[in-house]
């Protein structure tokens, strides 16, 4: 390509700097999966999810629940393993042109993060107040619980460990050490996984169908503050993308 | 420096790399924050924010601006003050709406049969478009909190007036005279429903008739204020770029 035009065309035997592909799919993958799991719940959280003694609650939940902790477990060792296993062990010696394609591939696993985080922090969950405010539970494994802690929020654990995984072996801007702020909003929201915990517990020990602002539920509070920590991640991000494109900028 | 040590081809391949990146950002911000606030919101005022016979004169009024401003506070603290982009704010509370929005329909109303017109959420975006254009005056966290934080918490009860208006004129139902939001939540039997558990107008307050809002709409911007502090240092800690040793962990 002449140095003199303003042609953007990536050279044709050359990967593109950003897969659309991949963005794509990744955000399409989501959300025809998680379309699919609200019409399964909109069948069969009213006709099979009522009672947990019922037969019927075991064909329909338990084993949707036996199911999607096996994949999970499975996907993220596969996922986290291939990340670790295929990584750089020469990062810092990349062509500017390699790490900012691999700045792109990065932003979209954050992408997808922030995508996973939505549809688990805010779709799933407040679902679950509803769900919660209409139908007594008689189990810790409900139809909604089945779903949003032990589906949704595994995906966006799955999801922000690999792009912090990604990140550590492949850009040399994270070579520095652990980025506080990175592992600060992994971490955190991964936390409320295990809260999930203490919420089960208080909801068995007391009876308070389902006061959503209950200080039981302080805890998935103060871990979703963590989510937060995504302003440090783009600030150490756009101090990188600054150096790979600052004199083309200017 | 020779080509071949530049990222890109030219400049306006780097202007569309930096168009493209704006964006992903912008994408994964929005959708991180909507996530993050979501779960904070409605679990320190959501049932307050679910259901209109929770939409008193009172703790709706004091709570929900309360507890609301702390997002705003911080994504502030980290568009404005580093990249001078001046609405945090909005982006916020667009990004919480748009999430409860969704929910409301198709969850609320989709899957569990509340009429939307009993399960709308609260409106937050006068209070968001004041914190951000006084933010953007000022140029000074300090006003902000003082100025924005007071109007935040006066604006939130005129700014949701026209939509609660007409589910406050009150009814006479079997000899007991209530609101229509009552009368709503009083049809539409929630697990949550006992008066035990629903927190709505206690106190002396409500006697004093047509004070109860303007008075806790004033509390509200009080401790709004103090909120906005706490959460633009804990946005600015949020803001930190700091690598820590592997070492140990």
């Amino acid at each position: 390509m002449a140095a003199t035009t303003d042609s953007v065309k990536a050279d044709a035997s050359e990967a593109p700097l950003l897969n659309k592909v991949n963005l794509w799919a990744g955000l399409m993958l989501y959300l025809v999966f998680y379309s699919f799991i609200r019409w399964y719940e909109g069948v069969y959280g009213w006709s099979a999810g009522l009672d947990s003694f019922a037969p019927e609650f075991e064909t329909y939940w338990m084993n949707m629940l036996y199911i999607e902790l096996v994949l999970e477990v499975v996907i993220a060792s596969t996922l986290w393993g291939y990340i670790w296993k295929t990584r750089d062990r020469k990062v810092m010696s990349i062509t500017p042109r390699e790490e900012l394609r691999r700045h792109f591939t990065h932003w979209t696993w954050l992408v997808m993060y922030g995508w996973a985080i939505y549809w688990g922090a805010s779709y799933f969950t407040e679902q679950d107040g509803t769900w919660h405010q209409t139908i007594v539970r008689d189990t810790d494994f409900t139809p909604s619980h089945i779903i949003e802690f032990y589906l949704s929020y595994p995906i966006y654990i799955i999801t922000g460990v690999s792009a912090f995984l990604y990140a550590k072996t492949r850009l040399p801007a994270y070579q520095e050490g652990l980025s506080l702020m990175y592992m600060v909003s992994v971490i955190g929201p991964f936390m409320i996984l295990p809260n999930v915990g203490l919420n089960e517990w208080g909801h068995t020990f007391w009876f308070m169908e389902e006061l959503f602002v209950a200080p039981l539920h302080y805890g998935f509070v103060f871990f979703g503050w963590a989510a937060l920590a995504i302003m440090g991640v783009v600030n150490i991000e756009v101090a990188a993308l600054t150096k790979l494109l600052k004199k083309d900028l200017a | 420096m020779s080509a071949s040590q530049s990222a890109v081809r030219s400049r306006a391949e780097a202007v569309q790399v930096s168009r493209t990146l704006d964006w992903m950002i912008l994408f994964t911000l929005f959708t991180a924050v909507l996530g993050g606030y979501h779960i904070h919101y409605m679990l320190t005022g959501g049932d307050w924010d679910f259901w209109s016979d929770w939409k008193d004169r009172r703790l709706w009024v004091t709570v929900a601006p309360i507890v609301s401003i702390t997002f705003p506070a911080a994504v502030q603290a980290m568009l404005w003050y580093r990249y001078r982009l001046p609405f945090g704010a909005i982006v916020c509370i667009l990004a919480l709406m748009l999430g409860e929005w969704i929910n409301r329909y198709l969850n609320f109303w989709g899957w569990t049969y509340f009429p939307v017109n009993f399960c709308f959420p609260s409106n937050l975006i006068p209070g968001a478009i004041l914190l951000d254009v006084v933010l953007m005056l000022s140029s000074s966290f300090v006003l902000t909190a003082v100025i924005g934080g007071m109007a935040w918490g006066l604006v939130f009860y005129p700014g949701n007036w026209p939509i609660i208006a007409p589910l406050h004129v009150p009814v006479e139902y079997n000899g007991m005279m209530f609101t229509l939001a009552d009368l709503q939540g009083y049809h539409y039997v929630r697990t949550g429903t006992p008066e035990y558990i629903r927190m709505v107008e206690k106190g002396t307050l409500r006697t004093f008739g047509k004070d109860v809002a303007p008075v806790s709409a004033f509390f509200s911007a009080f401790v709004s204020i103090i909120i906005y502090f706490l959460w633009h240092y804990f946005g600015r800690w949020f803001n930190k770029t700091d690598f820590i040793s592997g070492e140990g962990i």
